[in-house]
C-alpha cells in the first residue's frame, strides 16, 4: 500500500506540474494572440499568403528570435545596419516599410511564441442560423434523471417492503396500490387538498402572468445576422471603441448600424478573418464593390446594402434617442446592452420594456454637475426634494410626453 | 366694460336657428344610430347567443394574443457608403428658394435622411402655398419621365428630335416660349441664347392672374414695368381698392410690414381702409371697411384725385381723404384693377400726396410679376393665322388658366411642334407633342431675382424622384451643352458672388440702381358711378390660389379663413342679393352646410349649376367667384372639384338663375362652437391708450370674502409650474391676420392626416390648430348711446350686421390648460400633465372613450373616425409611397380609434433641451419655437419658456392685454391671448 500511495503521489505531483506548464504556456500563446490581432491582422496573414506584408507562417523558423525583435521594434535602424537579409525583405516588398512596436521583452516572448504555434484552424461548417444554446434543457435533463432515479427508488423501496411482508407472511401490494392508499390518505384530509389546490393557484397563477408579460418582450433575442460579425473579436478582443462604428449614438437617437464603408476603413487590408477566413469579410467587399485581389473598388459596380436583421426593436410609439443617454446621461453602453464586447453574436441583453426604462429614471441620478443647462434648475431641485438625489423622474422623465408623442 | 358685442360664426347662428343651438349643444353632430341598430327585428332572431358572443370574444382575444407572440423580422439597412453630411435621426436644413411663377420665398428646407419635410422661413416671409409645396414635391401626379404624345420616350431620342425639328422650321415661323414670370437671371440669359441658336425666337411671360394694369400704368408713369415696394411698415394711412395684398396680391411679404405698423404698444397704429365687393381677408383686417361696387372703383379713385386736388368728394371718401392729406408721405394708396387707366390715377393719386420714396418706393421694383397679355394677344392672333412654328410652354397652363383657353386649343393645331415643360400632365400638356417633365424646386438649382439688387439662390434638397429634368438644362441640351450647375456657378463668381457663402446663406444682396423717367399724368378720371346690375368679381383663396398647386391635399382640405369652407369653390353672394333672389343656405341634420345651385350666364359663357355660399360683407349685387378649380388633369385630388372660373376673369356683368338641386359644402363654419361663450376680447386703439387693459374684462365669482377672480377660487392644488421650464404660448389677435399659414405648418410638422370633403362635411376635420373666425356687428349699444340714434333704429341696424360685419380671427388649438378637464375624466390615463406646463397625449395608451374630448371646454381634440394611412378610402398623400414621404419620423402616424391634438410641437421641444443639456448651454428664447410660431411672418404667434424671466413670452403674460380664453373657468391654460385693437379713431 505504501509504494502504490507514493507512486500515486509522484503521478499527481508530476501532473500538476505538467498541466501547470501547459496552462502556463497556453497563456503566453494566448496573450500572444491578442497581441498578434490588436497589431499585425492589418497587414499581414498567417499563412504563406502575401498581404501588406509577408505571410507569417513559418517565420520564427526561418529567422532567429533575436533578429525577428529587432526588426519589429525598428525594420528602418535594421535596414540601416546594412543586416542583408532585412534589406532583402525591404527590396522584395517595394520598400514599403513597417510599422515599429515597442513590446516588452515578456510580450515579444509571447507574440513570438503564438507566430510559432498558430492555432489550428477551425473547419467553419455552417455560417448560417447560430442558435442560442438552451440552458434550460440541461437543466431538465437532470431532473429527469433525478425523476427516474426517484422512481426507481420507489420501486426499489416497495419491493424491499413486499419482500419483507412476504418474510413476515403479510398480504403483499403492488406498487399501484400503495400509491392509491397512500393517496386516499393524503386526499382525505381537507388541509393537504387546500395547501395543494393554493399553491397550484400560485403557480398557475405566475405561470400565466410570466406568459402574458414575456409577450413582445425578446430579451436574449439573437438572430442570424448576414455577415457573422463578431463584436467579440471587434469590441472585445481588439478593443475597437463603441463609437468608431456607431458613430450616431453621440449626436442622433439612432446609434447607427455602420455603414459599410465604415467596415471598409479597416477592411481594406484584413481580407482574412481568425474565424472565418476570407468567407465573411468577402461579403463586405461584394456591398460595396471591392476587389480582395486586386485590392481596387471595382467601378461602376452596383452597390448591395447590407441587410441586418435589427436586435433591438422598440415599438413606433415610443421615442428614444441614444445620444441623450449616452452625451447628456453619460451612460456606458454596455450598461443597456450588456457586456457586448463578450459577445460572438448579438443578443438582446436588456428586456426594453417600459417598466425596464421606468426602473432605471427612478433609480438613476441626474448628471447636473458642470452642465450649465441645469445650474438654475439644479438649485431649485435642491431646493424642492431638500437634498435628496435628484433622479431622472423628479426632472419629469417619467411622464408619458417625454416618450410618446 | 364688459363687451356685449354679438359674434356669431354663420347667418343661422345668428338667425337663432333652433338646429344651430341644438347641435351646439351635442359635443358630436351626428348621433350613433344605435336605435336603429338594436331595433332590428333580425338581430333578436339571430342564433348567436350571448355565450356565443363571448366564446367568438375568447377565440379573438386568444388569436389576437397568439398572432402577436411571433415578433417580425426587422431588417436595418445602414448606407453602404454614408454621405458625410448626413446623420441618421438628425436634420439636415439647406437654404433654397421656392418661386413657381407666382409665390416667392426665401426658405430653409428641413430634410431627414434626404428627404425635405418641411419648409421653415429663411428671408423674409411664406405663406401657406409656399409651406405646402413640400408635400407637392412627393405628389404621385407628377409627370415620371418624357413624352412624345402621349407615350414615353427617351431624353435622348426627344432631344435629338426637337433640335431636328426646331433646325428645320420654315425661317419665317416664329418660335415662341411662353412662361410664367421668370424671376431667374440664369433662365432669362438662357433662353436669349437660346435665341441666338435658333431663329425667330420670342419669350412671353404671363401671369395667370394679370397685372398688366398697374405694370403698364407704371411704366408709363415711371418708365419701369414692375411693382413699386410698398413700406407698410412706414405708413400711417392705408387705402385700398379692392387690392387684397394681405393674401394673395402682388407679393406675399407685405403681411410682416403691414403689422409691424400696428403695434399699439407703440400708441400709434397705422389706419387701413378698404373698399372692396368680396370680403377678402385684407378686408376682414381692415380699420374700415367700405362696400363697393367693382364698376365704381374707377369712379372713386378718380373722385379721390379730384379730393387731393380741392375738389368735393364722395361722403365715403370724407374721411379717407382728410386722413390721406394729413398723412402725406406716410399712406399708400392701392388698387387691384387691371385697367390702366385707373392705375395711373393711383400712381398720381400717391405723388400728389407724395408717397413716392417714402412710402412707396418705386426705385426699389419687385420683379415678381411681369405678364404682359398684350403679347399673348397677339400670339394668339398669330397662333390662329398659323405665323407660329414652335410653342415651348414652361411652368403655365394656358389650355385652362387662360380667359380665351378655347381660342388657345384651338391655335394648337396649326403650330408644327409643340413642346411643354411641366410638372404635371395638365390640361395644356396633354395636347402637347412632347412633354418634358420638369424638376420640382425642392430638386432645382436656380437663381432669383425677386427685387432690385436683392438675390437668392436654389439649391437641390433631394435628387430628382423621377426622369425629370430642369428647364434650364433643357434649354443648355437645345443649344448642345450641358451641366447648368456649373453654368449657375460661373454666372455668379464672374460676378464675384462668394458663391459658398451665398448658397450657404441661400441670398444675397447687389448694389444695383435704375434710373427712372418719370412722366406726368395721363390719365383720364372717370365720372361714370356704379353699372346696373350684378356683377362680378374673381379672386383667388388663400390655400389653391391659382390652382397651381391644385393637386395637394393640405391645400385642399385649408379652409379659406373667411367662408371656412374647403375642397370646393363657390359663388359668394350677399345675404340681401340671396335674398332677393330667393337663394338659400341651409343647415342638414347632421349641422354641414348646404346651399341653392344657380346657372351663371355672362356674355359667351354659361356655367351650369354652380353652389351659393351666402357671404355677410358681400357688397349688394355682386358675387365673387375663385379660381383654381374646376381642374381636369391634376390628379387624383383636385381634378373635378367645383368649376373653372378663369374664363369668367375679363367678365363684368352676369346673371344668374337658381336652378333645381342642392349642393354640399364641406364647410368646417359650424362646428366646433364655443356654444355662445364670449372668448374674443376686444377694444380701440384710443381706450388702450388711455387703459392698456381696456376690453380686458374678467369674470369675477362671489365668495364669502367678496368678488374674486377666478383664478383665486379653485379646488384644485395646482401642478409646481416654477420648477423648470414652463412652456406658453401668446396668441396676439391684433396681429393675427387670419392667414392660415400656421395651420399648413403644422399639419406639415404634425402628421395630421387628411381626411377629405364627407369627413369634413361630419365635422371630424383632424387639424389641430383651426383659425376661428368671427363676424360681429359695427352697432352695438354704447354707440347707438353715443350717436343718439333712436333705438328702433339701433335694433333695426343690429338685426342686419351681416351687412359689412368687423372680423376676427382667432387661431385655437389645445390650450394645454394646468387644470386640465380632459386630464380629469380619462379613464385610461391617457392625457396627463407635464412639469412643464403641457397637456400630454398618449397614443398608445388611449381607448378611444372620447370623453376628453367632450369634456373639453375649447374642442380642439380630434378623434381618429378611421385608419387615415394606408386606407384606400382615404387615398390622399398617406395612402402613396411617395406621399408618405413627406411625414415627420419623429411624430407618430395616429392610428384609429384614439384622440389627438395639438402638443406643442412636443418633439422640437424635447430636441431643444436636448441639445442644451448635450452642448451644456441654456436655451435661449430665440430657439424656443413650435411650427406654428417660427413660421408666423406677422410673429402674432409667440412660444417660449415662461419662467425665463427674460423671455419675450414671460414678458407676454404680464401684458395688461393678456387674457385667458374663457377665463372664467379657471382651467389656467397656458395658451393665453393679447386683446385684439382696432384703430376706430
Amino acid at each position: 500500500m505504501t509504494i502504490n500511495f507514493r507512486v500515486y503521489f509522484r503521478f499527481i505531483v508530476l501532473s500538476v506540474f505538467y498541466f501547470a506548464s501547459i496552462f502556463l504556456y497556453a497563456d503566453n500563446v494566448e496573450n500572444g494572440e491578442k497581441i498578434y490581432k490588436q497589431n499585425c491582422t492589418a497587414c499581414h496573414l498567417m499563412t504563406k499568403a502575401r498581404l501588406v506584408g509577408p505571410g507569417l507562417e513559418g517565420v520564427t523558423e526561418k529567422y532567429e528570435k533575436e533578429w525577428l525583435i529587432k526588426w519589429i521594434r525598428n525594420s528602418q535602424a535594421l535596414i540601416a545596419s546594412g543586416d542583408e537579409r532585412a534589406i532583402a525583405i525591404f527590396e522584395e516588398y517595394d520598400k514599403s516599410v513597417m510599422t515599429s512596436f515597442d513590446f516588452s521583452d515578456e510580450e515579444f516572448s509571447d507574440l513570438l511564441a503564438y507566430l510559432a504555434n498558430p492555432p489550428v484552424e477551425e473547419v467553419v461548417v455552417s455560417s448560417g442560423v447560430q442558435t442560442v444554446e438552451n440552458q434550460g434543457m440541461s437543466n431538465s435533463t437532470i431532473l429527469m434523471i433525478i425523476a427516474l432515479v426517484l422512481v426507481t427508488v420507489v420501486f426499489l423501496l416497495v419491493s424491499v417492503k413486499n419482500s419483507l411482508k412476504t418474510a413476515l407472511g403479510k398480504e403483499t401490494e403492488t406498487v399501484s396500490q400503495t400509491l392509491i392508499n397512500k393517496y386516499k390518505l393524503f386526499v382525505s384530509n381537507n388541509i393537504n387538498v387546500l395547501f395543494i389546490s393554493a399553491v397550484g393557484l400560485i403557480v398557475g397563477l405566475k405561470f400565466v402572468y410570466d406568459l402574458l408579460m414575456g409577450v413582445g418582450v425578446t430579451t436574449n433575442y439573437q438572430p442570424a445576422q448576414p455577415i457573422a460579425f463578431s463584436h467579440e473579436i471587434h469590441a472585445g478582443i481588439n478593443g475597437v471603441d463603441c463609437n468608431y462604428c456607431h458613430t450616431s449614438a453621440r449626436h442622433s437617437k439612432h446609434s447607427g448600424i455602420p455603414s459599410a464603408n465604415v467596415c471598409m476603413n479597416c477592411h481594406t487590408y484584413i481580407s482574412e478573418g481568425s474565424k472565418y477566413g476570407t468567407k465573411e469579410i468577402a461579403k463586405i467587399y461584394e456591398a460595396v464593390g471591392f476587389d480582395p485581389d486586386s485590392r481596387q473598388y471595382i467601378e461602376g459596380y452596383e452597390q448591395k446594402p447590407i441587410e441586418w436583421v435589427r436586435i433591438h426593436n422598440l415599438p413606433d410609439h415610443a421615442y428614444f434617442n441614444h445620444s441623450q443617454h449616452v452625451v447628456a446621461g453619460g451612460l456606458e453602453c454596455q450598461e443597456c446592452h450588456g457586456p457586448v464586447e463578450e459577445m460572438e453574436v448579438l443578443y438582446q441583453y436588456s428586456e426594453l420594456t417600459m417598466g425596464w426604462c421606468i426602473e432605471c429614471h427612478r433609480e438613476t441620478e441626474v448628471k447636473m454637475e458642470g452642465n450649465n443647462y441645469y445650474t438654475h434648475l439644479h438649485d431649485q431641485l435642491k431646493e424642492k426634494y431638500k437634498g435628496k438625489p435628484i433622479t431622472v423622474d423628479m426632472i419629469g422623465g417619467i411622464e408619458c410626453g417625454k416618450c410618446h408623442y | 366694460m364688459d363687451n356685449k358685442k354679438k359674434y356669431w360664426k354663420g347667418l343661422a347662428q345668428l338667425n337663432d336657428d333652433p338646429k344651430i343651438k341644438k347641435l351646439a349643444e351635442n359635443e358630436f353632430s351626428e348621433h350613433l344610430p344605435l336605435d336603429k341598430f338594436l331595433g332590428d327585428k333580425e338581430i333578436s332572431n339571430m342564433s348567436s347567443s350571448r355565450r356565443d358572443f363571448l366564446k367568438f370574444l375568447g377565440f379573438s382575444t386568444a388569436a389576437a394574443t397568439l398572432a402577436s407572440c411571433e415578433a417580425p423580422i426587422i431588417k436595418s439597412i445602414p448606407y453602404v457608403i454614408k454621405p458625410d453630411e448626413i446623420i441618421p435621426g438628425v436634420a439636415n436644413y439647406y437654404a433654397t428658394t421656392i418661386y413657381d411663377g407666382r409665390d416667392y420665398g426665401s426658405v430653409l428646407v428641413k430634410t431627414r435622411e434626404g428627404r425635405p419635410i418641411k419648409i421653415e422661413n429663411n428671408k423674409g416671409c411664406t405663406n401657406a402655398r409656399i409651406q405646402a409645396s413640400v408635400l407637392s414635391l412627393y405628389d404621385s401626379a407628377r409627370l415620371r419621365h418624357p413624352l412624345k404624345k402621349n407615350k414615353k420616350i427617351s431624353w435622348r431620342n426627344l432631344d435629338k428630335e426637337i433640335k431636328l425639328a426646331l433646325k428645320n422650321l420654315d425661317n419665317d415661323k416664329k418660335i415662341v416660349i411662353l412662361s410664367s414670370t421668370l424671376i431667374s437671371p440664369t433662365q432669362k440669359k438662357l433662353i436669349k441664347e437660346f435665341g441666338g441658336e435658333y431663329n425667330n425666337v420670342e419669350h412671353i411671360m404671363i401671369d395667370s392672374i394679370p397685372y398688366d394694369g398697374i405694370l403698364n400704368a407704371n411704366q408709363s408713369t415711371f418708365g419701369i414695368r414692375a411693382l413699386p415696394k410698398y413700406k407698410f411698415d412706414k405708413t400711417n394711412v392705408i387705402v385700398s381698392f379692392g387690392a387684397d395684398f394681405l393674401a394673395n396680391w402682388g407679393s406675399n411679404e407685405y403681411s410682416e410690414d403691414y403689422v409691424k405698423a400696428r403695434n399699439p404698444k407703440s400708441g400709434k397704429m397705422s389706419k387701413h381702409y378698404q373698399l372692396e365687393s368680396n370680403l377678402s381677408l385684407t378686408g376682414s383686417n381692415a380699420d374700415k371697411r367700405i362696400k363697393i361696387k367693382p364698376s365704381e372703383q374707377g369712379y372713386l379713385i378718380s373722385n379721390l384725385l379730384e379730393g387731393i386736388n380741392g375738389g368735393n368728394v364722395d361722403d365715403r371718401l370724407k374721411k379717407i381723404l382728410s386722413d390721406l392729406m394729413s398723412n402725406k408721405g406716410n399712406s399708400i394708396v392701392l388698387s387691384d384693377s387691371n385697367d390702366e387707366n385707373i392705375q395711373l390715377i393711383v400712381n398720381e393719386i400717391n405723388t400728389q400726396l407724395s408717397n413716392y420714396n417714402q412710402s412707396i418706393d418705386i426705385n426699389n421694383p419687385n420683379y415678381l410679376r411681369q405678364g404682359d397679355s398684350s403679347k399673348m394677344k397677339e400670339l394668339l392672333f398669330d397662333m390662329s393665322s398659323g405665323n407660329i412654328g414652335a410653342l415651348i410652354t414652361y411652368n403655365v397652363n394656358p389650355a385652362y388658366s387662360l380667359v380665351q383657353s378655347d381660342k388657345f386649343i384651338e391655335g394648337l393645331s396649326k403650330i408644327e411642334i409643340k413642346i411643354a415643360n411641366s410638372l404635371y400632365h395638365d390640361e395644356t400638356a396633354v395636347l402637347m407633342d412632347y412633354v418634358c417633365p420638369i424638376n420640382h424646386d425642392l430638386e432645382s438649382w436656380g437663381d432669383a431675382n425677386p427685387s432690385l439688387g436683392e438675390y437668392s439662390l436654389k439649391q437641390p434638397t433631394i435628387a430628382p424622384l423621377f426622369d425629370s429634368r430642369q428647364f434650364e438644362e433643357s434649354l443648355l441640351v437645345w443649344t448642345n451643352r450641358s451641366d447648368y450647375y456649373n453654368y449657375l456657378k460661373n454666372f455668379w463668381k464672374n460676378k464675384n458672388v462668394n458663391w459658398d457663402k451665398a448658397l450657404h446663406d441661400g441670398y444675397f444682396n447687389l448694389e444695383e440702381n435704375i434710373t427712372l423717367k418719370t412722366n406726368s399724368f395721363k390719365g383720364k378720371l372717370i365720372s361714370k358711378k356704379a353699372n346696373e346690375g350684378l356683377e362680378l368679381v374673381v379672386y383667388e383663396k388663400i390655400g389653391v390660389g391659382d390652382g397651381t398647386q391644385a393637386n395637394n391635399p393640405w391645400l385642399q382640405e385649408f379652409p379659406d379663413p373667411i367662408t371656412r369652407t374647403c375642397w370646393d369653390n363657390y359663388i359668394t353672394i350677399s345675404p340681401r342679393t340671396a335674398k332677393k333672389l330667393n337663394l338659400k343656405n341651409w343647415n342638414v341634420s347632421n349641422g354641414a352646410l348646404n346651399g341653392d345651385l344657380v346657372d351663371l350666364t355672362a356674355k359667351n359663357i354659361n356655367l351650369k349649376s354652380l353652389p351659393i355660399l351666402i357671404q355677410p360683407g358681400q357688397m349688394e349685387d355682386t358675387i365673387g367667384v375663385a379660381v383654381g378649380y374646376g381642374r381636369t388633369s391634376s390628379g387624383k385630388a383636385a381634378n373635378n372639384l367645383g368649376f373653372n372660373a378663369f374664363p369668367l376673369l375679363d367678365t363684368k356683368l352676369v346673371s344668374i338663375n337658381k336652378v333645381e338641386g342642392e349642393h354640399e359644402f364641406a364647410s368646417i363654419q359650424l362646428h366646433h362652437t364655443m356654444m355662445g361663450r364670449d372668448m374674443v376680447k376686444e377694444t380701440t386703439l384710443s381706450d388702450y391708450i388711455k387703459n392698456p387693459s381696456s376690453g380686458n374684462y374678467r369674470e369675477k365669482y362671489y365668495t364669502y370674502k367678496g368678488k374674486l377672480p377666478s383664478d383665486k377660487v379653485t379646488l384644485y392644488d395646482s401642478h409646481d409650474l416654477e420648477t423648470g421650464h414652463f412652456w406658453n404660448l401668446s396668441i396676439d389677435l391684433t396681429s393675427c391676420i387670419g392667414c392660415g399659414e400656421c395651420v399648413i405648418a403644422c399639419q406639415a410638422e404634425n402628421n395630421i392626416p387628411v381626411v377629405g370633403k364627407e369627413e369634413v362635411r361630419k365635422s371630424r376635420d383632424m387639424h389641430w390648430m383651426r383659425i376661428d373666425r368671427y363676424y360681429s356687428s359695427e352697432m352695438t349699444k354704447e354707440i347707438g348711446k353715443e350717436k343718439d340714434i333712436s333705438a328702433i333704429e339701433m335694433y333695426a341696424d343690429m338685426e342686419v350686421p351681416s351687412d359689412n360685419p368687423e372680423v376676427v380671427f382667432q387661431p385655437v388649438m389645445c390650450q394645454h390648460c394646468n387644470h386640465a378637464p380632459c386630464e380629469n375624466v380619462c379613464p385610461v390615463a391617457a392625457t396627463t400633465h407635464s412639469n412643464e406646463g403641457l397637456n400630454q397625449m398618449t397614443y398608445n395608451r388611449c381607448v378611444g372613450t372620447r370623453y376628453c374630448a367632450n369634456n373639453c371646454p375649447y374642442k380642439v381634440r380630434r378623434f381618429n373616425w378611421f385608419q387615415y394611412s394606408e386606407n384606400d378610402q382615404f387615398d390622399f398623400n398617406m395612402n402613396d409611397d411617395l406621399g408618405k414621404m413627406v411625414l415627420n419620423p419623429d411624430v407618430v402616424v395616429r392610428s384609429r380609434g384614439v384622440i389627438e391634438k395639438c402638443s406643442m410641437c412636443i418633439q422640437k421641444i424635447q430636441e431643444l433641451k436636448l441639445n442644451a443639456k448635450k452642448t451644456g448651454t441654456t436655451i435661449s428664447d430665440e430657439e424656443a419655437q413650435t411650427a406654428c410660431t417660427s413660421i408666423c411672418s406677422t410673429n402674432a404667434l409667440v412660444f417660449g419658456d415662461s419662467n425665463n424671466k427674460n423671455s419675450e413670452v414671460a414678458k407676454l403674460r404680464e401684458d395688461e392685454r393678456a387674457y385667458d380664453l374663457l377665463d372664467h373657468l379657471n382651467v389656467r391654460p397656458s395658451v393665453f391671448y393679447q386683446t385684439k385693437i382696432r384703430n376706430k379713431s
